[in-house]
């Protein structure tokens, strides 16, 4: 039996502790993927709950044969973020600035976080299919076919639909100088 | 295995410059065809600069919030159907609906549920007696024999 089956079964008979485990063992992971998705932080944490309440109500649908817990609980993720998109379009706000890890870059660096607040605008921008596969594969790590089966799909269409988010974010950030963000770097430099 | 120039060329659009995350089975052939191909360098050096702002990405973690996903299991129960139904009578939610309509629910259950033992097992009523079909059917031939005398 592996640790997902026996860290389940055990969800499964109301063991709080193999809850906890779980939740400590996937929590980073689907939080970031919900932020990434959404971009504030109160609607993360609806999901975030929401995907482990989940997790605790229903372990007895997931089936080791078909995909990993990760996987699962990604997927359940996945689906309560497109949901509540497509519910309220206007649910995306950007807390982006705020809630930036500064201790991961150099505090006197606008440059950086003037690349942080398009990138976060380019992505917002992105249907949220396109969005979720290049996230799901670009800051988690999961395989094609992994992704596919998160947002059950086949890999063929993951790839169509992970090139047109490249090529979408590439012509949003690489290819237009008159952007907002391009803008405002062409302004420090002048004022520097 | 070989890799076409087209493949590769989806690949780098679909996955990015990064080898790590291209498929698993086409990595070897696709980094044989960069290391000797100008033009895949070319198109990966291109992708290599998307790459770079997607990495300028990172998040706070949330600690409060991994402590109240823990505590929310401990309100919830787990397992046989009929906690779930009682978990969905009386949900944990906010929702408006849920704390008008489930608790309405829940009076209403005992009603149905007494109609329908009631209905069961005939209480005080002997199986054996007439139906009212039968009682009806004699009293109009009590009436009909009063009649007659």
């Amino acid at each position: 039996m592996t640790d997902d089956q026996e860290l389940m079964t055990a969800i499964q008979t109301g063991d709080a502790q193999a809850y906890e485990s779980a939740v400590k063992k996937h929590m980073k992971s689907i939080s970031h993927y919900a932020f990434r998705m959404l971009g504030n932080t109160k609607d993360t944490e609806d999901i975030t709950q929401e995907t482990f309440l989940r997790l605790w109500t229903h372990a007895d649908s997931w089936r080791s044969e078909k995909a990993s817990v990760s996987t699962w609980l990604h997927r359940i993720a996945h689906n309560l973020c497109i949901d509540y998109l497509r519910k309220d379009k206007s649910a995306v706000t950007s807390e982006y600035m705020d809630e930036l890890d500064m201790d991961d870059k150099p505090m006197d660096m606008p440059d950086n976080v003037n690349k942080l607040a398009a990138l976060k605008q380019a992505l917002e921008l992105l249907p949220e299919r396109q969005r979720s596969a290049l996230v799901l594969n670009h800051y988690h790590g999961f395989s094609n076919r992994e992704i596919a089966e998160i947002m059950d799909i086949s890999v063929d269409a993951l790839e169509s639909i992970l090139a047109r988010a490249r090529r979408g974010l590439k012509a949003q950030l690489l290819a237009k100088p008159s952007s907002s963000t391009e803008r405002s770097l062409e302004i420090n430099r002048i004022q520097d | 295995m070989k890799i076409s120039p087209e493949r590769f060329a989806t690949i780098i659009e679909a996955y990015g410059s990064q080898p790590g995350r291209w498929p698993t089975d086409e990595r070897a052939a696709a980094s044989d065809y960069l290391a000797q191909s100008a033009q895949a360098q070319a198109l990966v050096a291109e992708y290599q600069v998307l790459d770079e702002w997607l990495d300028h990405y990172r998040i706070v973690s949330l600690p409060a919030l991994e402590q109240h996903v823990i505590n929310q299991a401990q309100n919830i129960s787990t397992g046989n159907a009929f906690d779930r139904l009682m978990d969905w009578l009386l949900p944990h939610s906010g929702r408006v609906l849920a704390w008008v309509w489930r608790p309405t629910m829940v009076a209403c259950l005992p009603l149905i549920c007494g109609i329908y033992l009631a209905d069961y097992f005939s209480f005080g009523i002997d199986g054996t007696q007439n139906s009212w079909e039968e009682e009806l059917y004699l009293l109009s031939l009590n009436d009909y024999a009063e009649t007659l005398e």
